[in-house]
């Protein structure tokens, strides 16, 4: 196999610094000792990160994201692994509509979405709470899921699940103890993207959260319009952190390589 | 008679005589059940997502008490200021698209063909961002910009004037470049990764050069996913509004941050449904460009 040329590698580098300064100077600031954000920080100090994981104003909606997020990534798998099986393994008509209906969501811009959940969730009398939320973040991340399983289920030999169902296993059975192993990483990579587009989402949890289940990128953005201290640093220093510890282990279990390239 | 003595009488005995005769024809709505398995994702989106898009048109046309009602995008359409707004979003989008693409080409190329440690690298490289918050990053970006950043402190070092960066063109362009650049490595990357090398073997073979090789035969073959990340990575830029509200102000506007406002400043829920639809009008005319241009190539 051929090396990379040389002034790729340059240019590698040169962007690896551009994509990864924003993020530096976030931490970096986060252990500034002055009032407000300066560089280079005139001392070293950690009460803003003390302040952030203190500060129930960080701390309940950093908790809030992280059950949004699971929740919808188990609510997106029950709702998107059958019809990903569908598309994967059987032919019919409208096929392709329902394909490209099903992955629609990707194309609509959120703040679209957020605007019509608004005057939907007010409609039919759910109001601002949880479960219109849910449901938004399902819709958005729906196509991620169905995108993942159905590239892994494709790739699997289908006489597998035959030989199951002519050694006499139930349909059922078949489902859990021969397909449901075999497409784990499509399941796995598209629950990770639902978590972290869930976890991350501004548009509709800005518009249809209240106060009691406010998300944290929410509570981040609104504290940034009003003020520019380094507290808001502290708590997206925590945040990095808690993803690239989740990014290190999921590297350990199961290859980004594979999570990311799954068509292979 | 005869039929009546079998199934009895009263109205029980049309039911009864129909029923064995719908059991031997075809069933007329043929609904297989495996199709079942799309029903709960089907359900979804109906419920939520094409429930809401009609509801969000309904009250579009909703001016004050009259309905329906063309007042909003007539207000829209016929203000040189909101139509500055379009053009502006539109600049933006292929801008950001423009140099996401430039950036993000080589980089997906090294990572296509990286070995290695090297390739786990230029992933994590790539996936970092996409981990951390919109919100965070721009906020780096407000740190390195800012009137105190990082650029103006290393500019003062060098003994030079400071930038007035912030809440300019410029600083959003980046920013947003910066944010969606992972949607375009990724998107180039995966057709380069499986793109067939024997093609080009065979043209270094035949006496091409490298750059030969490139122009005719790598490119050619990855164009399907610059087209994808482009599309991607315009959609997004005209829909989002968080990079442009925190490193922008009301001189770089977009039809995304003008939604937000009038949703959470102004009130005026209607004039804002209005714009959805323009901003989603124009994601759609970008699809079917995107659509025209692929039956063109096949």
């Amino acid at each position: 196999m051929r090396a990379l040329p040389l002034w790729i590698r340059f240019y590698a580098i040169a962007m690896t610094v551009f994509i990864l300064t924003p993020l530096a100077v976030v931490v970096i600031a986060a252990f500034n000792s002055a009032e407000y954000n300066v560089f280079p920080p005139p001392g070293f100090s950690t009460r803003w990160l003390q302040k952030a994981v203190t500060d129930p104003e960080f701390i309940g909606p950093l908790w809030n994201s992280v059950v949004l997020g699971a929740t919808t990534t188990l609510g997106t798998a029950i709702v998107g692994v059958p019809a990903a099986l569908l598309l994967a393994r059987h032919s019919f008509r409208f096929k392709q509509e329902l394909e490209a209906f099903l992955l629609s969501p990707l194309t609509l811009p959120h703040i679209v979405l957020a605007t019509g959940m608004l005057f939907y969730v007010n409609m039919i009398g759910l109001g601002s709470n949880f479960i219109g939320l849910l449901a938004g973040h399902m819709v958005i991340t729906l196509p991620y899921m169905l995108r993942t399983v159905y590239s892994v289920y494709a790739g699997i030999n289908r006489d597998i699940e035959e030989a199951s169902a002519v050694l006499g296993a139930s349909p059922i059975r078949t489902f859990f103890q021969v397909t449901l192993p075999m497409i784990r990483p499509g399941i796995l990579a598209g629950g990770i993207f639902a978590f972290l587009i869930s976890f991350d989402e501004v548009p509709i949890a800005l518009l249809l959260t209240n106060v009691t289940n406010v998300t944290l990128p929410v509570s981040i953005l609104s504290y940034l319009i009003y003020s520019y201290d380094p507290t808001v640093a502290a708590i997206s220093t925590v945040q990095i952190l808690i993803v690239a510890v989740l990014l290190f282990v999921l590297d350990r279990a199961f290859g980004l390589n594979n999570l990311v390239f799954t068509s292979r | 008679m005869q039929e009546q003595a079998e199934y009895g009488a009263g109205p029980h005995r049309d039911i009864a005589r129909a029923a064995p005769a719908n059991l031997l024809a075809r069933p007329r709505t043929r609904i297989a059940p495996h199709l079942l398995l799309a029903m709960p994702a089907i359900l979804l989106l109906a419920m939520f997502f094409i429930g809401p898009l009609l509801v969000n048109f309904q009250e579009s046309l909703r001016l004050d008490k009259s309905y329906p009602s063309l007042g909003h995008y007539a207000k829209f359409f016929g203000d040189t200021y909101y139509l500055m707004v379009l053009g502006h979003t539109v600049l933006f989008g292929v801008g950001v698209t423009a140099l996401c693409l430039v950036l993000g080409y080589p980089f997906a190329y090294a990572l296509a063909d990286a070995q290695g440690r090297w390739k786990v690298f230029l992933l994590f490289i790539v996936v970092a961002p996409l981990l951390t918050n919109v919100v965070v990053r721009s906020y780096g970006w407000m740190i390195v910009l800012g009137g105190t950043g990082l650029v103006n402190a290393v500019l003062g070092r060098l003994g030079l004037e400071p930038l007035e960066l912030m809440y300019t063109w410029t600083a959003v362009t980046i920013a947003m470049t910066h944010v969606l650049l992972p949607f375009a490595v990724l998107s180039i990357a995966s057709v380069l990764e499986g793109r067939d090398r024997a093609l080009e073997e065979a043209a270094l073979t035949l006496g091409a050069g490298p750059s030969r090789v490139f122009r005719e035969v790598v490119f050619p073959l990855s164009l399907e996913g610059v087209v994808t990340a482009a599309i991607l990575v315009f959609t997004l830029s005209v829909g989002s509004f968080v990079t442009v509200l925190l490193l922008g102000k009301t001189s770089t506007m977009t039809v995304a941050v003008l939604i937000y406002q009038q949703l959470m400043v102004v009130s005026n829920w209607g004039f804002g449904a209005a714009m959805g639809i323009i901003l989603l009008a124009l994601v759609l005319a970008s699809l079917a460009l995107h659509a025209r241009l692929r039956a063109r190539r096949a």
